[in-house]
Formats: structure tokens, C-alpha cells, sequence
């Protein structure tokens, strides 16, 4: 049985979490759970998920981390996905899975620091 | 063509779409499928597996090593006997999902394999049929 | 059986002694570097000629009157059933590559050729197998696509440009497999560079079809995904003109018509600034 474990920890005003390999349904499920908690104890201004460690997501996945986005930011918050993979980013793309227009980050660094420095991605034209 | 080796997992509960993945990874990490076509096997079986179980609750994923003239591939079946896809065509047009906004992705699914046919008979069941060949 | 042929003004060939005889066929056979070898229908040897001794390692000796399954690799025991079968309703087996097992155990890759023998009354009696060692042939086929990958992999790399900033020259005419590693590549550079920016140059596409455009937009998508920003540069009139006609949407895609002005861009999303050394001095002064 692989490790199912999700790492939350809070750090910088900012929400960190860490998600495992292969995450099942329920441990999927719970994430929202957990980060729906964590939101309404702290107030961060915003949420981190680490999917650096992430091997596969599929739409079940997307669609989970699309809607606890769409919370968080309901709660005053802002989410950052930091550290896809290639493999996943290409699969995501061609599999058709958005996650809703969230921010990315190549890193969990690039990622705090961009809600360390809220300024909206610019409009380049 | 023949098949080198085969097998079956039954997908009745959430737990077997985990089951087909780790054995989906297995197999392609063994044809020395490149990390991004292991990624993308393993999502399609996903997505697939994730479908009999949500629309109808019971079915089972056969695979198979296939050799093609000296090609090497991995099929997957997957078959339950639900109700049947009513609009096959339908289902295959990009941005089309059900009622529940779900849909059941599979022209997505179709972008990361190499082959894939459907057989449905609404009342008796559908069988979706996926391949990827390893490229040299 | 006479050879008859003609020959302008010289003698005609079947007057050179020993010409038109069956001798003189037999040693075309037994002088050819081609293993050639009959057998039987149901596969047993009957003739083998010095090349199949020199090819496959049996001396005639050992081989007539065996099997040619002695030859054949383990992992295919369905083909020499499957190419008698075919001999046998007049077909003739043209160029096909497949491997054996010479006498030292070495496998060998050849090209045969098989063909009916009949008889004066037409019957098929037996086959007639010619093979061709196509090892050394094919080891060059195989160093010469690893070549022109190579070739091609050299001349798309993928560069970073400045910290942060990373170009990839789009190149329109890749086939669905080296779009794909096109792909991989520029995304492991991004994140083995750690680069905020990549530029997408499609200077070099001479067109863009369906395909290749989908195969960009996919890139672009991906880029994003992993979260650096990709920027479209080299994009002239015609180009933008048949993504438009396409149905795509680049509204959300940053464009420039020149690899230049998408670095500008790219700098100025990393807030970094050009300044000429006469601006950086005057700028001291003013302190």
C-alpha cells in the first residue's frame, strides 16, 4: 500500500499542501476536506498544492482540485498548483483538463512567492 | 498479431480504479514505455475504469501484450453490461457531457492512445477497446 | 534447357562452351553469395548451396535432409508453416526480413525470397528459398535513422537564452512522435532551467496545418500548465491569418512577429531592463 498521506502545513500566512503519488478517491476527497478546514480555522491568504510528486492526475483529480481552487477563493483566498510534472502537464493537456485557469508554479518557492507579491498575472498585449 | 501475455481485474468498487491503475503502470513500465506514455496509459485506464464504475457500477478491465510484427503494444478492454451509450458519435465529440456535466471524456481519451473502438448496444452493455504502441 | 539470348553482332551466348547446360546453372547456384536452398512441402532439405553454408555456418552435409526449422529462433514457430502454406497455393514469398539462427548460435537478420518448384507436369512439389543477409544492411538503416534524429534533436534544441528565459524553435514538419518529444524537451528544459519564460519561435514553419497547429497549441497549454508563461514569436501575417481561419483562439496567447520583441516581452515579465552602458553612467551621476 503506497503512502496516502497528505502533508498540510501552514507556513507564511499561506497554506502548503503536499499531495502523494498515486492519491486514491478517498484520499482525493479528502484534501478538499482538509483544506476547506484548514481555510476557515487560519484565514491564509492563500492555498498551496504540491503535486510535485504527483505521477498521475486524472479528471476525478482535476475536477477536485478545480473546485477546492473555486472555494478557496470564495474564502478570500488564492490557490497556486506548484510543480507539475511534464509527463502530467502534457497528459493533462491532451486529455483536455484545464483545472479551471488556477495558477501554476514551477516550484513550491515560484508559488509562495507569488502570493507573496499579489499582483495579477499582467495582461501582456 | 498474438498476444504475449493477458489478464483481467474486475472494477466494482472505487478502490479497483487504483488496482487498474498500479496494474497499467506495472505493464507499461515493463514494455519500457517512455514516462510520458506511462503517464498517459495509466490516465486513459483511469478515466476508462472511472466510467464503468460511476455509469454502472460493475465491470472488468482485460489487457493484453500485444506483438505485431515485431511491434510491441498494450491493449485494454474495458466491458460492462450497463445500459449502453445511446449516441456513441455523440459522446465522441469534443465538449460534449452528460446532464451531470461529467461526460465521459473519451475523445480526451482517444487523443492519448494510439487506437480505440467502442461497441455499445444500449441495454446490453458497451466494451471500449484502447491501445498504445511502444515507439521507438 | 537452353539459355537463349541476344546478342547484337557477337556470337549468340549458347556457342561459348558449357553454356545452356545444366553445369553451368548449378554453378550460378552454387558460386552465388545468397544462401539458396530447396526443400521439401513439409520442409525437409534438399539441396544447399555454398552461400547457405557461408550465411548460416551448416556445411551441405549437415543440412540436407533435416528440417529448416533448425534454423528458425525459437520465438517463431508459426512462421515456415505459414510460408509453405502460401508456397504451396502457388504463392511466392517476396522480401521478407525476418531473422535466423546461424550454427555458432548467432541470429542473423536476412531477407527471403521463396518460390514453387513444380514439376514437368506443373505440380508443386517443393519450395526454393533464397535469403539475403541483410544484418549489416540493416545495422546502417538503424545507425542512419539514430543519425538524422540525432540531427534533428541538434538542430531544435531547446536554449536558454537568459536566466529564465528559455527559446525553442518551432519546427512545422514534425511528424506526431517528434512533436511529441519536441514537447517533452522543451518542457524538461523549462523545469531544469527553472525559467519563468519560454518563447515558441515559428519563423521556421513554412505552414501550419491542422496538425501542426494543434500540436502548438497543445505546447503552448502545456507551458502553462507547468507554470511558465509562453510566448508565441515569429508570427507573420500568413500565419496568423491561417490560425484564424482554423477556428484558434490565441486572444490569451501572447504574439510578436519577431523573436526580438518576444524577448522584450520576456524581460519585461522577469522586470529586467536593457539599459545601454552611457544610461547606466549618466544614471550614477545623477545619484
Amino acid at each position: 500500500m503506497t503512502n496516502q498521506n497528505i502533508s498540510l502545513v501552514k507556513v507564511r500566512n499561506t497554506l502548503l499542501v503536499t499531495m502523494p503519488a498515486d492519491p486514491d478517491d478517498v484520499t482525493v476527497t479528502t484534501l478538499q476536506e482538509e483544506v476547506l478546514g484548514a481555510m476557515e480555522k487560519y484565514r491564509p491568504k492563500g492555498l498551496v498544492l504540491d503535486i510535485s510528486g504527483v505521477e498521475t492526475l486524472d479528471s476525478f483529480f482535476a475536477r477536485t482540485i478545480t473546485e477546492t481552487s473555486r472555494m478557496v477563493t470564495m474564502m478570500g483566498g488564492q490557490t497556486v498548483i506548484a510543480g507539475m510534472r511534464p509527463s502530467v502537464a502534457i497528459t493533462a493537456t491532451q486529455l483536455g483538463l484545464t483545472m479551471g485557469g488556477t495558477f501554476t508554479a514551477l516550484t513550491v518557492d515560484r508559488a509562495l512567492d507569488l502570493l507573496a507579491h499579489p499582483h495579477p498575472r499582467r495582461r501582456i498585449r | 498479431m498474438s498476444d504475449l501475455a493477458r489478464g483481467n481485474i474486475p472494477i466494482k468498487s472505487e478502490n479497483d480504479i487504483v488496482a487498474a491503475r498500479r496494474v497499467v503502470r506495472d505493464l507499461a513500465t515493463q514494455l519500457c514505455f517512455g514516462v510520458t506514455d506511462v503517464t498517459r496509459v495509466i490516465t486513459a485506464a483511469s478515466e476508462l475504469a472511472r466510467n464503468v464504475f460511476l455509469y454502472v457500477g460493475a465491470g472488468v478491465m482485460w489487457w493484453s501484450i500485444l506483438d505485431q510484427c515485431g511491434e510491441v503494444g498494450l491493449e485494454l478492454t474495458f466491458e460492462d453490461h450497463g445500459a449502453g451509450i445511446p449516441d456513441v458519435e455523440q459522446a465522441m465529440t469534443p465538449g460534449y457531457s452528460t446532464s451531470r456535466g461529467l461526460g465521459l471524456g473519451l475523445p480526451g481519451v482517444k487523443r492519448l492512445m494510439d487506437e480505440m473502438e467502442i461497441h455499445t448496444e444500449v441495454g446490453k452493455g458497451t466494451t471500449v477497446m484502447v491501445r498504445k504502441w511502444l515507439r521507438k | 534447357m537452353a539459355i537463349r539470348s541476344k546478342l547484337s553482332g557477337t556470337a549468340a551466348l549458347e556457342d561459348v562452351e558449357g553454356v545452356g547446360s545444366q553445369a553451368f546453372l548449378a554453378s550460378i547456384v552454387e558460386c552465388s553469395d545468397d544462401a539458396i536452398y530447396g526443400k521439401t512441402l513439409d520442409g525437409t532439405i534438399l539441396s544447399w548451396n555454398r552461400g547457405a553454408e557461408r550465411i548460416y555456418g551448416y556445411s551441405a552435409g549437415e543440412m540436407v535432409g533435416k528440417p529448416v526449422s533448425v534454423l528458425v529462433p525459437a520465438n517463431k514457430p508459426d512462421e515456415v508453416p505459414a510460408i509453405l502454406e502460401r508456397v504451396k497455393r502457388g504463392e511466392r514469398v517476396s522480401h521478407f526480413e525476418t531473422t535466423r539462427v546461424r550454427k555458432d548460435g548467432e541470429v542473423i537478420d536476412l531477407s527471403l525470397n521463396v518460390s514453387p518448384i513444380r514439376d514437368a507436369s506443373g505440380q508443386i512439389i517443393g519450395a526454393s528459398t533464397t535469403a539475403r543477409d541483410v544484418t549489416e544492411q540493416k545495422k546502417m538503416r538503424e545507425a542512419l535513422t539514430e543519425r538524422a534524429k540525432e540531427i534533428l534533436d541538434v538542430s531544435t534544441p531547446v536554449l536558454q537564452v537568459w536566466e529564465g528565459v528559455v527559446v525553442a524553435p518551432f519546427i512545422g514538419t514534425l511528424d506526431t512522435q517528434r512533436a511529441q518529444q519536441f514537447m517533452e524537451r522543451l518542457l524538461d528544459k523549462i523545469v531544469q532551467t527553472n525559467s519563468a519564460v519560454a518563447l515558441l519561435d515559428v519563423t521556421g514553419v513554412p505552414a501550419i496545418d491542422t496538425r501542426t497547429a494543434q500540436h502548438l497549441i497543445e505546447t503552448i497549454t502545456s507551458v502553462r500548465l507547468l507554470g511558465a508563461q509562453a510566448i508565441l514569436t515569429g508570427v507573420r501575417p500568413a500565419i496568423a491569418q491561417t490560425l484564424a481561419h482554423l477556428g484558434i483562439n490565441l486572444a490569451d496567447v501572447v504574439t510578436r512577429s519577431s523573436l526580438a520583441a518576444g524577448l522584450r516581452v520576456a524581460l519585461d515579465i522577469l522586470n529586467l531592463k536593457i539599459v545601454t552602458q552611457e544610461d547606466q553612467a549618466k544614471g550614477a551621476h545623477s545619484l
